[in-house]
């Protein structure tokens, strides 16, 4: 070892190299040894009564099943987590059905044994057979330990598994049928079914009345599991803004030091860290695709870092959205148009450049305002093809509207109105208004 | 800049927590307003404010210090003097339950700190005139809260919940980046009329037991 000694990993049973249950590697992982010394060892023990089989079957109950690896990043706090997940460690999962195979093993032999008794008289019938029978049942219902954390993730992913339960009854079953078996061994003549039939009705009273008494005691270890959970859930959400949060600022910062001679560059980097962070802030995260505001503010980021005003320093544009829906056809066309609006307000006009979106149950509207000295719009030759085609063509083929109103003191305003849910081809003017109702949505995230 | 030769400056206290944003502040306002006094904290404010009982507070909305309920809490400490002295937020944060709910405690506008020097001191000149003061932002809120659909429109002069056509009209406008004067040139009324109509407004912002202004002012991400 060298003097300063790596922090030893948990101990876990990785799926990966595995022979049996991965007891063995995982304690080898766990303390820095190799496998095959482990595995001889626990071979070695078998003979000292047992013990070999017995360490590994208790470590394989108590041991929890896991990444080494990924149990050792875990446990760091999660501020200094990494976002990004380790390249899985090379091997696929190795998994047999150790549990079915010693079951069936198990219950084989019962049968052998039964079928021996039959023809030879008596062999030891009154304890190896149910002894078998409780080792079965207990290996059955054991086997769940193992496969309850699988069965979490799987019912986490929204499957049920009935599965684990029928194995946990029948385990219960067997080793209940093992048990009463030795005992009727134990006592001689067998147990009389009126016994038989009290004896389980005082033992289902019994523990029904423990659980009763217990029942408080669980239930608040089970709520303190919920809230510890809880918990930490919020603070990885916390430590994955906070990483993300600090690369990028500190990022940000480092370019302005180094190009602070570039005033325009400097705003530029200045606005888009200031929306980034407002973004990660302030705003609902809707999921891409769901949200006409997000897909705007992205198009607003969009040409914020891109275009320049003409003066050649950047322009920040002052975006305010009312209501929001899912995106279509339709507002994807408004989007483009309000882009190119955006577009000729930032680079031929003065700023404020602002932009204002609103979603109502039946239309779209937006505006696109600059304080320049403004066009005249009767003067829009053919060849400005930018304002005629890419503006307003695209919202008067969708069914809408489009003026720009232009005056010498207020600057120009764009003005586009998009009746929504309406036919695309051909051209309606009158809004249809029966298919807009009921499909404005508000992206309130409830978080 | 109206009348602004013959009037006396404006008092204000600056409560913000940040040293170097407060001395941005005082330089960028000019000679029409008097920053009389500062504060960095809560309770250092609501003590600055009881002494020295300016006409306008500039606000930062979130302090430290007190209860850990920042500008709000500086209000409301500070309710008895609502009469004479008026608030003016003044944030960086973008988040509705911040502006709403600095508004729905008796703040008169809401400003955020991108705003120029010429227009802070136009906003707090505004305020000082018992008037409000609606940014862009502020004013989307507004149509959000109240709602934009044809039956969102009030029928009575005395309904809280919902705002008359006309308030919509200067509503949408000043979210369009429209100034005052810009609206009244558009609606072709007085700048007076406009002051009137977003006051009418403030009133039904603070006192509209409307679902999604509670809802706003209450708990929303409050995780």
């Amino acid at each position: 070892m060298p003097p300063p000694a790596p922090p030893r990993l948990p101990w876990r049973r990785p799926a990966q190299g595995r022979r049996l249950a991965g007891v063995a590697i995982g304690l080898a992982v766990h303390l820095g040894i190799s496998v095959r010394l482990v595995r001889v060892l626990f071979v070695v023990l078998t003979p000292v009564l047992g013990v070999g089989p017995l360490l590994y079957v208790f470590w394989w109950l108590t041991v929890p099943e896991g990444d080494p690896a990924e149990a050792a990043e875990a446990a760091r706090p999660a501020a200094f987590a990494r976002l990004a997940r380790r390249q899985g460690t090379d091997g696929t999962p190795s998994r047999l059905p150790v549990t079915d195979v010693a079951v069936g093993v198990l219950l084989m032999a019962g049968a052998a044994a039964l079928l021996l008794a039959r023809q030879q008289g008596s062999l030891g019938l009154q304890w190896v057979l149910p002894a078998m029978l409780v080792a079965a049942g207990l290996v059955l219902a054991w086997s769940q330990l193992d496969a309850v954390q699988r069965g979490r993730l799987r019912e986490r992913a929204g499957g049920r598994v009935p599965v684990s339960v029928l194995r946990l009854v029948g385990g219960v079953v067997l080793a209940g049928v093992g048990v009463l078996l030795l005992v009727g061994g134990a006592t001689g003549q067998g147990i009389a079914p009126a016994v038989l039939l009290q004896a389980v009705v005082a033992a289902v009273a019994v523990l029904a009345g423990v659980g009763l008494v217990l029942a408080p005691w669980w239930l608040r270890l089970w709520r303190e599991l919920g809230d510890e959970r809880t918990a930490r859930a919020r603070e990885a959400e916390r430590a994955d803004m906070a990483a993300h949060l600090h690369d990028s600022v500190l990022q940000t910062l480092a370019l302005i030091r180094a190009r602070s001679d570039e005033p325009a560059e400097v705003a530029r980097m200045a606005r888009a860290q200031e929306r980034e962070l407002r973004e990660w802030l302030y705003d609902d995260r809707p999921a891409p695709g769901t949200s006409l505001a997000a897909a705007l503010r992205a198009v607003v980021a969009e040409v914020e870092d891109s275009r320049s005003g003409p003066g050649g320093e950047a322009v920040a544009v002052d975006t305010v959205v009312v209501g929001d829906r899912v995106p279509d056809e339709g507002t994807d066309a408004l989007l483009a148009a309000s882009r190119e609006a955006l577009v000729n307000a930032v680079v031929h006009g003065r700023p404020p450049v602002s932009l204002y979106l609103e979603v109502r149950p039946d239309e779209v509207e937006v505006f696109v305002r600059d304080h320049g000295d403004g066009f005249d719009v009767d003067a829009i030759g053919p060849d400005r093809f930018g304002v005629r085609e890419s503006i307003m063509g695209r919202v008067h083929r969708r069914g809408g509207r489009a003026t720009v109103t232009s005056r010498p003191d207020r600057g120009t305003e764009v003005h586009l109105l998009l009746p929504v849910g309406v036919a695309v081809v051909p051209p309606v003017v009158a809004r249809p208004a029966a298919d807009g109702d009921g499909r404005a949505e508000r992206t309130e995230v409830a978080r | 800049m109206t009348t602004s030769a013959v009037r006396p400056p404006v008092d204000v206290v600056l409560v913000d927590d940040h040293h170097m944003f407060r001395t941005g502040v005082r330089a960028s306002l000019d000679e029409r307003v008097d920053v009389v006094g500062e504060a960095d904290c809560v309770d250092e404010a609501v003590e600055v404010i009881h002494r020295l009982r300016p006409p306008v507070v500039l606000l930062d909305v979130h302090l430290p210090g007190g209860d850990g309920g920042g500008g709000a809490e500086v209000i409301r400490r500070c309710a008895d003097l609502l009469a004479g002295t008026r608030f003016l937020a003044l944030s960086v944060s973008d988040a509705a339950e911040d502006v709403v709910g600095v508004i729905r405690v008796g703040a008169r506008g809401y400003v955020t700190k991108a705003i120029s020097g010429p227009d802070l001191t136009d906003a707090v000149l505004r305020v000082a005139g018992g008037d409000a003061v609606f940014s862009p932002r502020l004013a989307g809120f507004v149509l959000d809260a109240f709602g934009t659909a044809a039956g969102d429109v009030a029928t009575g002069d005395d309904e809280l919940d919902r705002l008359s056509a006309r308030e919509r009209e200067v509503m949408r406008l000043i979210a369009r980046g429209y100034s005052y004067r810009e609206v009244a040139g558009e609606l072709f009324i007085s700048v007076k009329t406009v002051e009137t109509h977003v006051s009418a407004v403030l009133r039904k912002l603070q006192l509209s037991s409307r679902y999604e202004l509670t809802r706003w002012a209450a708990a929303r991400r409050l995780l």
